[in-house]
């Protein structure tokens, strides 16, 4: 499903070079819940930017699905990341303007193949599964953090993405919702066969993954089951 | 960007202002209303007492074109010949002689310079509307000799003091009181004031009116000289139209068009005011662009991780773009339409109450042509400002925008 050879980010701050990704050689498989996990600075975030199409590598190869990423335009990348991509970011990053039901629906709006209908049902589909179809008129302002994040997932899903990347999604909940949320991704993954790869620093997340991806100074240090 | 790009970057503008900080969006649409009152406004104000001098010179002074004896000449000489020609002419409602002296009037002890004007009475009905303006007595008649009309600046009031006066009066002539006219020829009589006329303005209000059959005893002369001949022209023609053609037919005497003559005596003022309404439009479009590009700008960087967000998530830039786009279209519109507003209730009070001065009434003149094309002009100034700021956000790079 995802593949990557020799991936490197080198950022330039002033005169000193820092090597954020430094080689880095993995493989993730169709249905996998991965974690990405290490210290702070290790790298997670910058792996998971390149995976996602966030971010543009300075060296190396990404090969999504067979398609070789890093070839693609940025028009190309946007399409991509529409149509194969689900993103859940620490901070929900929700559009404070739009209710629970447009924020979620936002991203199947613009798919070409969706109709009003069929999105509109998708998203009230998600929303009855993650227990928030109730909150669908609700503004972000109106919800707690958990229920927050739990859109923000909802809106990752709702246009069935081949991978969901998550970016330490917990940062900012207590252990319940974190729970919660953990849960969610869980059942996800078992019951729709979705690929996820999660950025956590939170060794207690482990029990969740499938397998490890375990980084130091950019560098992958060993892969654990 | 297909139709469904549109219906999405509508819809993300149209939450955000509708759900957004309400009196942010109140003050945005205000400014944009008062811009756009101030762009009409000024410069209509200024059109209509353009319009209204232009008026006032046309209807009680010089009509639609002005007949003056050829260069060397200080009379138009072979009148009733002359007049014959140009009243049979296709296009002249009417022409009409004038023969102006210069004299000095005296009344209970006070003297005042003018100039006595002779006209032909019935005839100068058809040119001037100076008959409809009687506020005291009555209008000259044809035969009238001994008697005279006045403007209410040279009759003058008793209740105000001479100092105080905007111009020398001879301090309250009522109608039936007796004037001595001393004429520049030598000629003194004293006349009678048959009628007091008043138009609220003042280069008409200081003239003196006699009759024609009158002025003839005044010369000595069989009256077949004027001053100068003023023409009406029938509706329907133009004013230089009826110019060419009485060129044409061998009017050998200098022939003006209002416009001609207005160009000549008030064209720089004109002008001016023309300059004055330009520099105004200036400064607010220019007003217009820098709080939109501000406000935006402000709104987009404030915005910048959502933006950066959005784009993570699959929407393309350019509808990001589309949606700040169609916020400051829907802004710049609200506003124009809320001006039409301020400036249909400016016009409409101002049309009730005008601004009054001697020489002029001011009601704004607005057409239709310069509110659409004001609108037009500050909604393409007040769109590309907003645009701007959310084209340079929007192509920044995705990491680079959710770092905020």
């Amino acid at each position: 499903m995802i593949r990557t050879q020799g991936l490197r980010k080198v950022y330039r701050m002033g005169n000193v070079e820092v090597r954020a990704l430094d080689g880095v050689d993995i493989e993730i498989g169709k249905g996998e819940f991965v974690g990405i996990m290490g210290p702070s600075g290790s790298g997670k975030s910058t792996l998971l930017h390149m995976l996602g199409l966030l971010d543009t590598p300075t060296g190396g190869d990404i090969f999504i699905d067979g398609t070789d990423v890093s070839r693609l335009t940025d028009y190309e990348k946007t399409m991509f990341r529409l149509y194969k991509l689900g993103y859940v970011f620490q901070d929900y990053a929700l559009v404070p303007e739009l209710t629970v039901m447009e924020n979620v629906a936002l991203p199947a709006m613009l798919r070409a193949d969706r109709t009003e209908q069929q999105y509109k049902a998708a998203t009230v589909d998600i929303l009855s599964k993650i227990g928030l179809c109730d909150r669908r008129t609700h503004l972000q302002g109106e919800l707690s953090g958990g229920q927050q994040q739990r859109v923000a997932v909802a809106r990752a899903i709702v246009n069935k993405p081949d991978i969901l990347f998550a970016d330490e999604p917990c940062a900012n909940l207590d252990t319940e919702n974190s729970r919660m949320v953990l849960n969610l991704f869980k059942e996800i993954n078992r019951e729709m066969q979705q690929t996820i790869v999660m950025v956590s620093h939170e060794e207690w997340h482990k029990e969740y993954f499938d397998r490890i991806i375990r980084l130091r100074d950019g560098k992958i240090v060993n892969g654990e089951k | 960007m297909g139709k469904k790009e549109l219906k999405v970057a509508f819809f993300l503008a149209w939450r955000s202002l509708v759900r957004g900080n309400r009196s942010s969006l109140f003050l945005n649409v205000l400014i944009i209303s008062m811009v756009f009152t101030n762009m009409i406004f000024f410069p209509a104000l200024m059109n209509g007492i353009g319009q209204d001098v232009t008026k006032t010179v046309v209807d009680y002074q010089i009509s639609n074109i002005l007949i003056e004896p050829k260069q060397g000449n200080a009379y138009i000489t072979d009148l009733g010949t002359t007049l014959d020609l140009i009243n049979g002419m296709p296009g002249v409602e009417r022409a009409t002689p004038q023969y102006t002296m210069g004299a000095t009037l005296k009344f209970r002890g006070r003297v005042l310079g003018s100039t006595v004007y002779a006209i032909q009475p019935r005839e100068e009905e058809y040119v001037s509307p100076l008959y409809m303006t009687m506020v005291g007595g009555s209008y000259l008649g044809e035969n009238d000799k001994g008697e005279m009309i006045i403007g209410a600046s040279v009759a003058g009031s008793p209740n105000v003091l001479e100092a105080d006066e905007y111009s020398p009066s001879l301090g309250g002539v009522r109608v039936g009181d007796s004037v001595t006219v001393e004429y520049a020829n030598g000629f003194t009589s004293d006349y009678r004031v048959k009628g007091i006329f008043s138009t609220g303005k003042f280069e008409v209000d200081d003239r003196v009116l006699t009759s024609w059959d009158d002025m003839q005893g005044v010369t000595g002369t069989a009256g077949d000289k004027a001053s100068y001949i003023t023409v009406k022209v029938k509706p329907g023609y133009s004013d230089q139209f009826v110019k060419d053609e009485l060129l044409q037919y061998g009017v050998m005497d200098k022939v003006q068009t209002s416009s001609e003559v207005l160009d000549k005596s008030l064209g720089r003022n004109l002008a001016s005011f023309s300059i004055i309404g330009f520099i105004s439009l200036l400064v607010s479009l220019v007003i217009a662009v820098v709080v939109l590009f501000i406000v935006i700008m402000i709104k987009t960087l404030n915005n910048r991780r959502q933006i950066g967000i959005l784009k993570a998530i699959g929407v393309d830039q350019t509808v990001i773009m589309n949606s700040y786009g169609f916020q400051v279209i829907i802004l710049s519109a609200t506003g124009i339409l809320l001006g039409f507003v301020f400036t249909g209730l400016l016009v409409l009070y101002m049309t009730i109450y005008p601004m009054v001065t001697p020489t002029f009434s001011a009601t704004p003149y607005v057409t239709f042509s310069d509110l659409a094309t004001n609108g037009l002009i500050l909604f393409i100034a007040s769109v590309i400002a907003g645009y701007l700021p959310a084209w340079k956000v929007a192509r920044e790079n995705i990491q680079d925008v959710m770092r905020g």
